[in-house]
């Protein structure tokens, strides 16, 4: 056996979760019994200084099983699957799930329905191994040495299998697969970066990518500071999706209802610029899409913001039903786009700029205040200033204080939507995008 | 502890190594039960119980690492997960440039108990939700408060390691922490307020102790008084952090940046490298003589204090800054011989069975004063006292840094007046640290625990404790956290 050419190991096939499933439901006493597997195989090959520094493969299974008598419910996982381990899980979700208090919001599993077929699996993916993953590590890392440039990065493979089985007949079951690559270069002082997660591992654009990353350092060489303050920016796709983000993760309906959200009282309202509209389209290619989510439900194409306003929120199955909302839209394949005619390109929109910030990536992006949204980051390898249609200069990297909550009320001029993917976020289609004010709080001094 | 099984496991694994010409090799067994009880507005909204059982594999083949994981344990998953480690290995050696050496370190043969009074496991699960119903019935009884959290963790670590240099170490390792919170509505706005027992390696006695119930009413009364508080006014502000706020700004702007793969690039593409580039050790103003950071991965009851790390490498203590001055970093074997370093100080750690170890930040902690808390207050005319964690973010060479907190006071004449809202400073590592001008007496030294703590491709969670006494940070810039500032 050649283990690196990734026959090993073989995950849960459907038949497999079947037997699995239903050794669980037949031998359960509770009232609902569901189960979860997600069975996982991946690899990482990561290098630095312009060598691996790590090359590593791990295969984890896991089952979960979720009981509930009446409204008690409990919930015991383990990754061993022989059959005595997976005996004791049921076992100790039942023990759980018989002691605790009744849960107002506890409903039973889904009804089962159709789940829509999509190719989550890319077979090429799917058979990747290491010798893949070292073949384009080493492609980046050999662009880079031939133009005397530091690289840092992975290049990433997994196979996943999916799956959801409950008592009322409810069975879903997904292979997905997924590959990503990074990379940041560093020229002296200044760095470049880019980045790709595709369903396939031949769309990562490894040549491409790099050579953007290796341009981006070459022109950040010498950067000067520029005082805080506010400035139109022009922000690269990446840079658009890690704030699109959190916006994305505060949707959630329940914190809505109870007031806590700062979309409380603004559904239906505009809350962005009335050209934007966001979409959840699983199923385009670039894109993440899935057969189901975590609950076994299918997931779908959906509309969540119309025209800047806001049209959904995200549910819970408990507080759906009590909202009257009969389906539930899914949003793991975000793609946001503007009305109106784009730029070609980012150098198109860098030639109509008069004077802005250009920003290829935000890093460590987090709350500050959840009542308007407001969040901080920092801009990282590669902040430019944009004079007169021309990257006059590279710029020392700026922190940020701002709620894309009023970042996005007014775009000057935007391109068509691209993919975009940073280390923190995950993946969406969004333009880059022109803004007349951003407000950047202070700079630091590298 | 570990199983007969274990060893027989580990003993396959490292005669594939051995037969393979690797240099080194070792395996680490783990079996991880994990429970977890969360609490949300007045219901027992889940209760977990995790057991994540496997085995990882690392292989040293001519200065390059393969590592390859499973979690299925038998006695033909052993042997061909090592086999694929070791032939990872030998891929990666033939692209290496530079070869891995490993700095020396002295066989062990241990074994490791956390020591605890009661076993969290073994007490009953309605003890733990009551107390959790309790706890939020208290918080949401008082008018105002319109969300309530609260929970329960625990986690029991078996872990074996075994290498190809002979040592062998098994672990039991215990953990446990709990929380509850408090969130008020106050014309349309809304604030929370948190009350944590540290993460520790201690028993259920950690949560008697911490008396969710005694703090309850307390933690909803400040949600109320921060919700109705007045914002911040920016400008400059004399700050006075207490220990858990600190726990956080050591973390980022010590911990990380003391991390010496960091230093050397090999986080570049992710978390980031640091601005305390090698040159700098032993000649580095990192803040004024008050600030004394000191590694101590021996100290009873924190989450570094293991015995020994992944690496097979002793606990130790040592100092990251004295008197100001950047003297050390965190270490594993493979990186400390590219400082000089003759030993690892033992800071290699991965977050389970399924992962390659890498270097963590040790348990770092701010070396007490001489002053009380009450002695840094009365001496600030115009200043903000900060407890707790909330926003944070800091650049990728953990520079320019940003810190809110849970809970924000007025500080005029000496004296704590009335809450504020919004409060946020940021500033520049080494000058915010030279502005310290005092730190309160060792009495005041409290302990705070980190298990998210990212790091790596793929990424891990590591663990730490920060300790600290209160300290004092003259004229630091503070902005209100909102859109409109």
């Amino acid at each position: 056996m050649n283990v690196l050419n990734g026959a090993w190991p073989k995950l849960t096939t459907s038949d497999e979760f079947r037997f699995l499933s239903e050794l669980v439901i037949t031998r359960s006493s509770a009232d609902h019994t569901i189960v979860r597997l997600r069975d996982h195989h991946t690899g990482t090959t990561r290098f630095a200084n312009n060598q691996v520094i790590q090359n590593v493969d791990a295969r984890r299974g896991s089952l979960a099983v979720t009981v509930a008598f009446g409204g008690r419910h409990g919930t015991a996982a383990t990754t061993d699957f022989t059959a005595g381990a997976i005996q004791d899980t049921l076992a100790r979700a039942e023990r759980i799930a018989r002691i605790s208090p009744v849960d107002p919001e506890y409903l039973g599993p889904p009804d089962p329905c159709l789940i829509p077929v999509r190719e989550t699996a890319k077979p090429e993916t799917m058979a990747a191994g290491p010798p893949k993953r070292l073949e384009y590590a080493n492609e980046a890392i050999g662009h880079c040495r031939m133009e005397n440039i530091m690289a840092a990065g992975v290049v990433s493979s997994s196979a996943t299998t999916v799956g959801i089985a409950a008592d009322n007949g409810l069975f879903c079951y997904e292979p997905r697969a997924d590959a990503r690559f990074s990379l940041t270069v560093q020229a002296g002082d200044a760095s470049g970066w880019s980045a790709a997660a595709h369903r396939s591992i031949d769309h990562l654009r490894i040549q491409e990518r790099t050579l953007a990353a290796i341009a981006k350092s070459k022109r950040g060489r010498d950067a000067y500071e520029l005082p805080s303050g506010r400035y139109s920016v022009i922000l690269e796709p990446a840079a658009v999706a890690g704030l699109w983000a959190w916006l994305i993760w505060s949707l959630d309906a329940k914190s809505y209802m109870k007031g806590t959200s700062p979309f409380t009282g603004k559904l239906g309202q505009a809350i962005v610029d009335e050209r934007l509209t966001l979409r959840n389209v699983p199923d385009h290619t670039d894109l993440l899409g899935e057969g189901f989510t975590h609950e076994g439900l299918p997931s779908s194409s959906s509309e969540w913001i119309d025209h800047g306003t806001l049209k959904q929120l995200a549910y819970d199955r408990f507080t759906a039903k009590a909202q009257g909302v009969k389906t539930i839209p899914t949003l793991e394949a975000p793609a946001l786009a503007v009305e109106g005619p784009p730029s070609h390109s980012i150098q198109d929109l860098i030639k109509s700029t008069e004077r802005a910030i250009l920003v290829t990536n935000f890093w460590y992006i987090r709350p500050v205040n959840p009542h308007d949204l407001t969040l901080t980051g920092m801009t990282r390898d590669g902040t430019f200033l944009v004079e007169k249609g021309e990257i006059v200069s590279p710029i020392r990297n700026f922190r940020f204080h701002e709620s894309p909550l009023q970042a996005f009320q007014q775009l000057t001029s935007w391109t068509a939507p691209m993919e975009a993917v940073t280390s923190e976020t995950g993946k969406m289609l969004v333009p880059a995008m022109a803004l007349p004010h951003f407000h950047f709080s202070s700079v630091t001094r590298f | 502890m570990s199983t007969p099984a274990w060893d027989e496991f580990a003993e396959l694994a490292l005669n594939r190594i051995a037969a393979s010409g690797a240099e080194y090799g070792d395996i680490r067994v783990q079996d991880s039960s994990t429970e977890h009880l969360q609490g949300e507005d007045r219901r027992i909204a889940s209760i977990r119980d995790t057991r994540d059982i496997g085995f990882g594999v690392r292989v040293l083949y001519h200065g390059a690492w393969g590592f390859a994981a499973s979690s299925v344990l038998s006695l033909e998953e052993v042997p061909r997960v090592a086999d694929l480690a070791i032939e990872i290995a030998k891929s990666s050696a033939s692209v290496a440039i530079e070869k891995v050496r490993l700095a020396p370190e002295p066989v062990h043969h241990d074994r490791i108990v956390t020591p605890y009074r009661t076993d969290p496991f073994s007490v009953p699960l309605e003890k733990k939700t009551d107390l959790l119903l309790n706890t939020m019935e208290v918080l949401q009884s008082q008018s105002g408060i319109a969300r309530s959290s609260a929970s329960l963790w625990a986690r029991r670590d078996r872990k074996l390691f075994v290498s190809s240099e002979g040592t062998h170490v098994e672990f039991d390792l215990l953990a446990g922490q709990g929380d509850c919170m408090a969130t008020a509505l106050h014309e349309g706005r809304f604030a929370s307020r948190s009350f944590n027992t540290p993460h520790l390696r201690r028993g259920y006695e950690l949560i008697e102790e911490a008396d969710f119930l005694r703090e309850a009413p307390r933690v909803a009364d400040q949600a109320i008084e921060k919700v109705k508080a007045s914002a911040v006014d920016a400008g400059q502000y004399d700050l006075v952090l207490d220990p858990e706020h600190l726990s956080l700004t050591i973390h980022e702007s010590c911990g990380h940046p003391s991390e010496l793969d960091r230093a050397l690039g090999y986080e570049a593409n992710y978390a980031g490298t640091s601005f305390l580039t090698t040159e700098k050790r032993g000649n580095f103003h990192y803040g004024s003589r008050h600030v004394n950071l000191v590694a101590d991965n021996t100290e009873s009851e924190t989450l570094a204090a293991t015995g020994y790390d992944d690496d097979g490498v002793a606990c130790q203590k040592w100092d990251i800054i004295r008197h100001g001055i950047f003297v050390g970093y965190c270490t594993n074997r493979e990186v400390a011989p590219k400082i000089g370093e003759s030993r690892s100080c033992g800071s290699n750690r991965a977050d389970g069975w399924a992962n390659i170890p890498m270097v963590r930040i040790a348990n770092i902690g701010l070396e007490p004063g001489e002053a009380t808390r009450d002695q840094l207050i009365a001496d600030v005319k115009r200043g903000i006292y900060i407890e707790g964690h909330g926003s944070y973010s800091i650049d990728q060479r953990r520079y320019n840094f940003q810190f809110g907190g849970d809970a924000f006071w007025l500080i005029e004449n000496g004296r704590r007046t009335h809450m504020l809202r919004d409060v946020i400073y940021h500033g520049i590592t080494p000058e915010f640290w030279t502005s310290c001008d005092g730190v309160a007496d060792r009495s005041f030294r409290q302990r705070y625990g980190f298990i998210t703590c990212g790091k790596g491709q793929p990424g891990q969670s590591g663990w730490m404790t920060h300790a600290a006494s209160p300290a004092r940070f003259r004229q630091v810039q503070v902005i209100r956290g909102e859109g409109s500032s």
